[in-house]
């Protein structure tokens, strides 16, 4: 049997709210990244949900490039992770607070 | 085969290539750029006569000229004004392209004795401001219509600003070049009004129709619209009644008339602006430039001609003009103003006759004048040099035996400026008077009475010329020396008595071409001027312009309602005693100077003048009246203005990048640097839109 739709928006809304909940309360860059991704993902899943809801399929080959764009994503992401830990000796986002006016 | 007309652009052209040439090669030229402007003004005056000869019909039949040559905006839609470059060439411009170019070449030869001899540096940038100067005044007289004489005259504006500021490391001559500069443009304003205005209302600026109805001139148009309407015409009087539009129009152009003319109130200029070199006081501010505003209304008479209100205002300004300047030229100590101020003078006799119907006797004025005038002031120029630039007329004496060629030449501008038959001012200066005489007389209402009162302000003012120009005469020619320069002056050189002998003659005989009261009295036919503005009988050329004497005629009596009466008997008696009257008054001047000044020492007698004396000294107070209106006026008015604009308008402006530079830097720390603020200042945003949303339904 089908599993409701709904199910598929309560996980995608926990899964957004704890990469929201990530980002806010850590300091961590590489958990910032992985914050993102788990928002990313949640969007994901609740557009496969809808596509599989409407009967539709453009939804989850929407979800396919999303995956594709966040890979790239993290490729840049993790390049300046890179480059803050060369400046920094550390990953901690907070300290590199001089990039402002 | 090519005819003379075909090369009238020349004229212009090759005065304009020797100040290319003078600018940029005059300081490897031997004379520094003085051959090219005399190679050149000696063509243009060929070409000038040349086409004089063709208009005369005596190289073939009689003929004129008027084309477009070069179209530079076109109007598209309809309605729409087309801009051209075109030349008219008809007797009037014909004459003054003559007059022009001869003046032109004496004075480029003058200058190599009165510039080059004395070593003057800058050299070249003098030939070339006469080269351009000569090029703009001839573009000027044969322009066709409105708007290309406009951008000539200011051309000529401009070189007259760089000629008497020439001398610009003195004190003197750049405050003159900008008083000049600023005192006639501020008549040019008007008179670009007048243009816009004219090009607005008719649609063409031309002076004379081309290829008979085909281009209507705006003369013509208005014409057509007195009589059979505005609307008929295809003539926009916004509004007003015809007659009274044509009337404004008239007046704004006459601003400019008024400036570069040098008349009441506007002729403040003319005296400062002898501060230049003195062979550009004879070419520009008396023989020719200043012509160029009497020119004008000539070129545009026809115009004139449909408003009695502009020809009133025409010959009161000039009648008042002629008698005011003439009485300060008795005062003057300086060789060379009084010489500017009976320049302002003269011209006022010329406004006079173009105002009351005198075509024939301001044309001819302007001839004579031209002639006698340059003559007067290169003389003076050749007296200057001799007595080291020292002008001063009470430093001099007794130069009639040291400088004859001099003397002798100056002697005969004299008699000719102060209209002593039969010198060339006699004949025109009569001419001009008998015409306001009779036209005052002939003439009922209002415009008669003033005809008659500007009439009596240039008979007084013949006195005044006479007894000046003699003071003048006998204060540097006569008596003993009263200077050690005057006692031993500086030789001139052919150079300078060339000119001086070819304008002696001139002065003496060039009123003989309209020698009028003789015509009148004898029945001979030597009235020649009358005749080439005239016209051959038949009509011919002069009518398919409509710049005819005949036409005007016709329209000085239907349009403008002045009409002839003889007060005195018939018009033989009338003349007679007009003429009299006028020799009687200037002789009556000339002996009245002989009195005072011919002695061996004379004294100065204008104490006796009492409270005038201060009044003339000081030239009415005119300079400091429009000093106060320049500083007492206008600048609290301006400055009003710039603290409107400082305040209220910069105000708004500085006050709106205030505000916001202020709201910046209280909300740019917000901007703390940290992602997670961001972060988190994002998702609270975004939770509040969602409420929201959430409060007002989403669905708006």
């Amino acid at each position: 049997m089908a599993i409701v739709t709904e199910y598929y928006l309560l996980l995608s809304a926990a899964v957004f709210c704890i990469g929201v909940y990530g980002i806010l309360t850590r300091r961590n860059a590489l958990v910032f990244l992985m914050s993102v991704e788990l928002m990313l993902n949640a969007a994901n899943i609740n557009l496969v949900a809808f596509s599989f809801h409407h009967g539709n399929l453009t939804g989850q080959v929407f979800s396919l490039f999303t995956m594709a764009i966040a890979a790239a994503e993290v490729a840049v992401g993790i390049g300046i992770i890179l480059v803050l830990y060369r400046n920094f000796q550390d990953v901690d986002v907070t300290k590199a607070a001089t990039m402002r006016w | 085969m090519a005819g003379a007309f075909d090369f009238v652009p020349a004229i212009a052209a090759l005065p304009l290539l020797a100040f290319v040439i003078s600018l940029f090669f005059g300081q490897y030229m031997p004379k520094r750029g003085a051959e090219a402007g005399i190679i050149a003004t000696a063509g243009s005056l060929f070409l000038s006569i040349w086409t004089a000869l063709t208009v005369a019909g005596i190289t073939g039949s009689a003929t004129s000229y008027n084309e477009n040559l070069y179209t530079w905006v076109v109007g598209q839609d309809a309605g729409a004004v087309t801009l051209h470059l075109g030349v008219l060439v008809d007797p009037l411009a014909a004459l003054m392209l003559v007059i022009v170019s001869l003046i032109a070449l004496l004075v480029h030869v003058f200058s190599l004795g009165y510039m080059n001899d004395e070593g003057e540096t800058g050299l070249p940038r003098y030939y070339a401001g006469l080269g351009l100067f000569t090029a703009s005044m001839l573009a000027f007289v044969f322009s066709n219509n409105l708007l290309m004489a406009f951008m000539f005259f200011e051309m000529v504006g401009l070189c007259s600003y760089l000629l008497i500021g020439f001398w610009f490391r003195d004190d003197g001559p750049p405050s003159a070049a900008k008083k000049a500069f600023l005192v006639t443009r501020f008549g040019d304003y008007f008179f670009l009004i007048g243009v816009v205005g004219v090009f607005a209302t008719f649609g063409t600026g031309l002076f004379a129709p081309i290829g008979g109805s085909e281009m209507a001139s705006f003369p013509q148009l208005a014409e057509q619209a007195l009589n059979d309407g505005a609307g008929a015409a295809g003539v926009d009087t916004f509004g007003y009644d015809a007659q009274t539009w044509f009337t404004i129009l008239g007046l704004l152009v006459l601003g400019g008339v008024v400036g570069k003319s040098a008349q009441f109130p506007l002729h403040t200029w003319l005296p400062d602006a002898m501060e230049g070199p003195t062979p550009v006081s004879a070419l520009i501010h008396a023989a020719t430039m200043v012509a160029a505003g009497v020119y004008l209304v000539a070129r545009m008479y026809g115009f004139y001609l449909l408003s009695p209100t502009a020809l009133a205002v025409i010959a009161l300004v000039g009648g008042f003009t002629a008698l005011f300047a003439a009485t300060m030229g008795v005062v003057k100590q300086e060789l060379k103003q009084v010489l500017a101020y009976s320049t302002i003078s003269q011209y006022g006799y010329m406004m006079l006759a173009l105002g009351t119907g005198g075509y024939v006797a301001a044309v001819f004025h302007l001839t004579t004048h031209a002639v006698f005038k340059a003559l007067l002031f290169l003389g003076a120029g050749s007296v200057i040099i001799a007595m080291h630039h020292n002008e001063n007329m009470w430093d001099m004496g007794g130069l009639k035996e040291k400088m004859p060629v001099t003397y002798w030449t100056f002697l005969s501008g004299s008699l000719a400026l102060a209209g002593i038959v039969p010198f060339a001012g006699f004949w025109s200066k009569d001419e001009v008077l008998f015409e306001a005489l009779i036209h005052g007389f002939g003439t009922s209402g209002a415009l008669g009475t003033v005809y008659l009162l500007a009439y009596a302000m240039g008979l007084l003012a013949v006195f005044f010329t006479g007894f000046y120009t003699f003071r003048m005469v006998y204060l540097t020619f006569h008596g003993d020396a009263r200077s050690e320069t005057a006692r031993d002056p500086e030789p001139v050189r052919w150079n300078v008595k060339g000119p001086l002998a070819v304008l002696g003659i001139g002065a003496a005989t060039v009123g003989l071409i309209n020698m009028k009261p003789v015509a009148v009295l004898t029945g001979a036919e030597i009235d020649f001027l009358h005749k080439w503005v005239h016209g051959p009988d038949e009509g011919g050329w002069p009518a398919a312009l409509s710049t005819d004497l005949v036409h005007y005629e016709e329209l000085l009596h239907d349009a403008a309602n002045v009409s002839a009466s003889y007060p005195v008997g018939g018009e033989q008696t009338t003349l007679l005693v007009s003429a009299a009257l006028s020799l009687g008054l200037a002789v009556g001047g000339v002996l009245f100077a002989r009195s005072l000044y011919n002695a061996a020492d004379p004294v100065e007698h204008t104490d006796k003048l009492g409270g005038a004396k201060t009044l003339l000294m000081h030239n009415y107070y005119q300079d400091e009246y429009q000093v106060w209106l320049a500083q007492g006026v206008t600048v609290p008015i301006a400055r009003a203005a710039d603290k409107f604009d400082q305040g209220v308008v910069d105000g708004v402006v500085n006050g709106v990048s205030s505000v916001s530079l202020f709201t910046g830097s209280r909300m740019r720390r917000i901007q703390s640097g940290v992602v997670t603020n961001y972060a988190a200042l994002m998702t609270l945003s975004l939770v509040l839109l969602l409420l929201a949303f959430v409060v007002v339904g989403g669905g708006v």
